[in-house]
């Protein structure tokens, strides 16, 4: 007969239990996408050309533990929320507590299981589809990546039916603690926190000196190697509850004295933040670190796919060299957006390939200068021919233009007559420089495969800087989709936090509107007020979030030395960041206001 | 008919809850009176009996499924979305039983939110807040918390809150409900004042007698119809309590 009531009790709120099962199946499926990665050693081992990417996953995947443990706490609240009246009335019912105790164990529990399983499920479809379509899109190749791998399976699904049998035995616990009377009339009271200046001012100095301690960790990465991470961490972490705790009530508690206070519901969104930012500190530290690890990771993700282009194109004085074009190759240049090219006749003879004089005189040869700090100048130049026979033969790129199998050949510069006379092999040699590598890529792919088929390169040596691209694509790709990768787990599990923290406090505001709604507040207003409510509660861990990004990515300085700056086109990625995390809001926000606004005309 | 005098107006009223085509239930039945202008109304009538649902007809919290509510000229059947909700926060002041004040906020911000609905300045609020407070004797509670609060003194913050901006009519829900006797004399006789000295309209729905016994005229309502009507003239509060009782003796038969 319990079962039967609890049962409807869940039919009847079955949308509040669509969103909790949906958020925590999207938290399991990202789990799993992320320990399919973190422990499918042969995956690391091909993709991991960096010595410590092996740490960051694993330093990763505890990272996603912990917040996966707060998130299973903050659902958990949600869920005891919802049910904690209908629980007194069974009591009331004459329930005994052994039974209802009984109930709520196997509930959480079967929910948390049922999430669990189809989360495994969805993580799987999503490896496949979700992996496949970022690898392509960044042009991506990564071996040894396959969607089932059956150690991630277990490792998911022992954390989280590990993680319901907890929090079941917590449910248990709390439920049978708390008097019938609580249970009916369980709205959550306000309590008001206290001001005490000088412990806010302690707290607040003390914040700051953590968090200054913290971004110098990151910045000094080179000096502190890997004890920067856990160290910033740790230290960001405190800065920032305590920032918090020392800040937001002492502007609220100024707000509050102002006559702006005193329009419209402003008081009112001031009262609510007043007494819930205060329990919200402590999920607000975690939801700013996490936005920051995620805008991090996908501004670092973002920076090598931008920047590769430009380090390749410092590579290469051409972007591909194409010997003795077919009509095929021909068709393909014909789309490229050439900013320089020029076509010789070689003739190979023994170790030496023989250049006509009078066409390095027509299309002088592009080259590179370097700084004395060893940076590649910006731009190329071009040198006269009576300079360039002197110096320019020995320049690689040009060598890199006739390629044995064992090596390149020695190039001489002969005059035109003696060019005609000379015997050998005669190749003719197209180089184009192209104006953006990024927009060419992919005819330059297909070039470079043809041009491959037929004069390979002995191994280890590139071609152009297409190749050279291609190369460092492969070595720094891995980097590139973790960054990715991360940063978007890390936002879906951050925004999935938020948000169930903000709905756990919904039913306990449903109250505060329908008196609102009594007293005559226009639903528009009421919209309004819960929109800049909770757009506060979205806002804090931005701002901070931003500024800890701004900070962390000096971490990333040494790995992506110039011309590549972590800093470089950051604008970009942030504003997409910031739209998903808009989007987040908006759904918080339209779920919230299902839940908490008064229906119209009914008493 | 309204009339300058004429602050409630109730012609035809009817409420039946359930759709067309399912078994239907008629709250409210050809239902008609009316409030002058500074008249102490009360409604009467046992649980179940429509009193709940007349006063919510009457606050614009349900719409009526026949018949017209004129308060203070404004035809409340005709109203929609924002006009029903300006409505109740500029012609209605409400005292409910179960209090319903803002936890978040302060008394002060309870008492002063209709104000600043209204957008009224900050000076003038402060005013109007503590010329209420002074009035129900609250000043000293301006800045606590509900939670702070006893059920008499709640109940103080939740009527200052319905008269501070002035409305045409206070309209009380069982205010004494959750009130032990002390509390519930206190707030009648607060009642009392605020109708002889402001001249404000009341209109409180109970079924406690001794709550009714403080009102000029009594409205009894049973089974969703007004059975009869009962006048204080100029008997004493007392006697007119035996009246009360008298008159539920034989109404309920």
């Amino acid at each position: 007969m319990l079962g039967k009531l609890a049962l409807a009790g869940i039919k009847n709120r079955r949308r509040d239990y669509l969103v909790l099962l949906a958020g925590l199946t999207m938290s399991a499926a990202i789990f799993y996408m992320f320990a399919n990665l973190a422990t499918n050693r042969a995956f690391i081992k091909a993709n991991a050309v960096v010595s410590q990417a092996s740490f960051i996953f694993g330093f990763g995947a505890v990272l996603l533990i912990l917040i996966t443990v707060v998130y299973i706490m903050y659902a958990n609240s949600f869920l005891l929320s919802m049910r904690q009246h209908d629980y007194g009335l069974f009591m009331m019912l004459g329930a005994t507590r052994k039974r209802v105790g009984e109930l709520v164990f196997l509930e959480t529990l079967i929910l948390g299981t049922i999430a669990t399983a189809i989360g495994i499920v969805l993580g799987l479809l999503m490896s496949k589809f979700l992996v496949g379509f970022l690898l392509n899109m960044l042009g991506l190749h990564l071996a040894h990546l396959s969607a089932f791998y059956v150690p991630a399976i277990i490792a998911t699904a022992v954390l989280y039916v590990g993680l319901f049998i907890l929090a079941s035995l917590f449910n248990l616990v709390r439920l049978t603690r708390t008097t019938v009377l609580k249970l009916l009339h369980s709205d959550e009271l306000a309590n008001q926190p206290k001001v005490k200046p000088f412990r806010q001012l302690v707290q607040g100095t003390l914040g700051i000196i953590f968090l200054a301690i913290g971004y110098w960790a990151l910045a000094a990465i080179k000096v502190l190697q890997m004890t920067a991470i856990p160290l910033a961490l740790v230290t960001i972490t405190l800065g920032t509850y305590l920032l918090f705790r020392a800040t937001i009530l002492v502007v609220i508690r100024g707000l509050r004295r102002t006559a702006w206070a005193k329009k419209h519901l402003n008081g009112f969104l001031l009262g609510q933040l007043n007494f819930r930012v205060h329990n919200y500190t402590r999920m607000l530290t975690i939801v700013s670190l996490l936005f920051a690890m995620a805008l991090g990771a996908i501004t670092v993700g973002s920076g090598y796919h931008r920047q590769l282009p430009m380090m390749a194109k410092m590579i290469g004085t051409y972007s591909i060299a194409v010997h003795d074009k077919t009509p095929a190759e021909q068709k393909l240049m014909a789309q490229l957006h050439v900013s320089y090219s020029a076509t010789y006749t070689q003739k190979r003879q023994g170790k030496t390939v023989y250049y006509n004089a009078d066409e390095i005189a027509k299309q002088p040869v592009e080259q590179q200068r370097y700084k004395k700090s060893g940076q590649p100048e910006a731009h190329l130049y071009t040198q006269s021919l009576k300079a360039f026979k002197k110096s320019g033969t020995q320049d690689m790129d040009f060598m890199a233009l006739a390629l044995g199998k064992t090596g390149a050949y020695t190039p001489k510069i002969l005059s035109a007559e003696q060019f005609a006379k000379q015997t050998g092999q005669t190749v003719t040699v197209t180089t184009i420089r192209v104006k953006d590598l990024q927009q060419d890529l992919q005819p330059l792919k297909q070039l470079s495969k043809l041009e491959n088929k037929r004069f390979a390169p002995p191994a280890g040596m590139t071609v152009g800087s297409y190749q050279g691209y291609e190369v460092m694509n492969g070595f720094f790709g891995g980097l590139e989709f973790m960054g990715y990768f991360l940063g978007i787990a890390f936002l879906a599990m951050l925004a999935s936090c938020l948000m169930f923290k903000i709905l756990s406090g919904a039913p306990g505001d449903q109250r505060r509107y329908r008196m609102l709604y009594k007293v005559g507040v226009r639903q528009n207003l009421m919209r309004w007020g819960i929109a800049k409510e909770i757009g506060i509660l979205f806002l804090i861990p931005g701002i901070m979030g931003v500024i800890d990004v701004l900070f962390g990515l000096q971490m990333f300085k040494p790995l992506m030395s110039a011309p590549m700056s972590p800093y470089l086109g950051i604008g970009s990625t942030f504003l997409i960041f910031i739209g998903l995390y808009v989007i987040y809001y908006l759904i918080t926000l339209a779920l919230y206001w299902r839940i908490v606004l008064p229906k119209t005309t009914t008493a | 008919m309204t009339t300058a005098t004429t602050v409630v107006d109730v012609h035809g009223l009817e409420k039946t809850y359930g759709k067309a085509n399912e078994r239907q239930y008629k709250a409210l039945k050809d239902i008609n009176f009316s409030v002058a202008e500074g008249e102490f109304v009360g409604i009467m009538g046992a649980s179940g009996s429509g009193k709940t649902t007349l006063l919510n007809m009457l606050s614009t919290l349900d719409t009526p499924t026949k018949g017209d509510v004129i308060v203070n000229g404004h035809d409340v059947t005709q109203m929609r979305g924002n006009q029903l909700a300006d409505f109740r926060a500029q012609e209605v002041g409400f005292i409910f039983q179960d209090f319903n004040l803002l936890e978040s906020l302060t008394a002060e911000e309870n008492i002063g939110l209709p104000l600043a609905l209204k957008g009224t300045a900050s000076k003038i609020m402060d005013q109007a807040i503590h010329e209420v407070a002074e009035t129900l004797s609250i000043a000293d509670l301006l800045q606590k918390y509900p939670a702070e609060l006893s059920g008499g003194q709640k109940q103080r913050v939740a009527a200052a809150r319905a008269i501070v901006h002035h409305p045409s009519i206070l309209m009380g829900d069982e205010p004494t409900g959750a009130l032990d006797s002390t509390s519930a004399r206190e707030l009648l006789d607060l009642l009392t004042t605020i109708n002889q000295k402001q001249a404000m309209s009341v209109l409180l729905v109970t079924h406690d007698p001794f709550s009714a016994s403080f009102c000029q005229r009594i409205l009894f309502i049973k089974d969703g119809q007004i059975g009869s009507e009962l006048k204080r003239g100029n008997q004493d509060r007392a006697a007119f309590y035996q009246q009360i009782l008298t008159e539920l003796g034989t109404f309920n038969e």
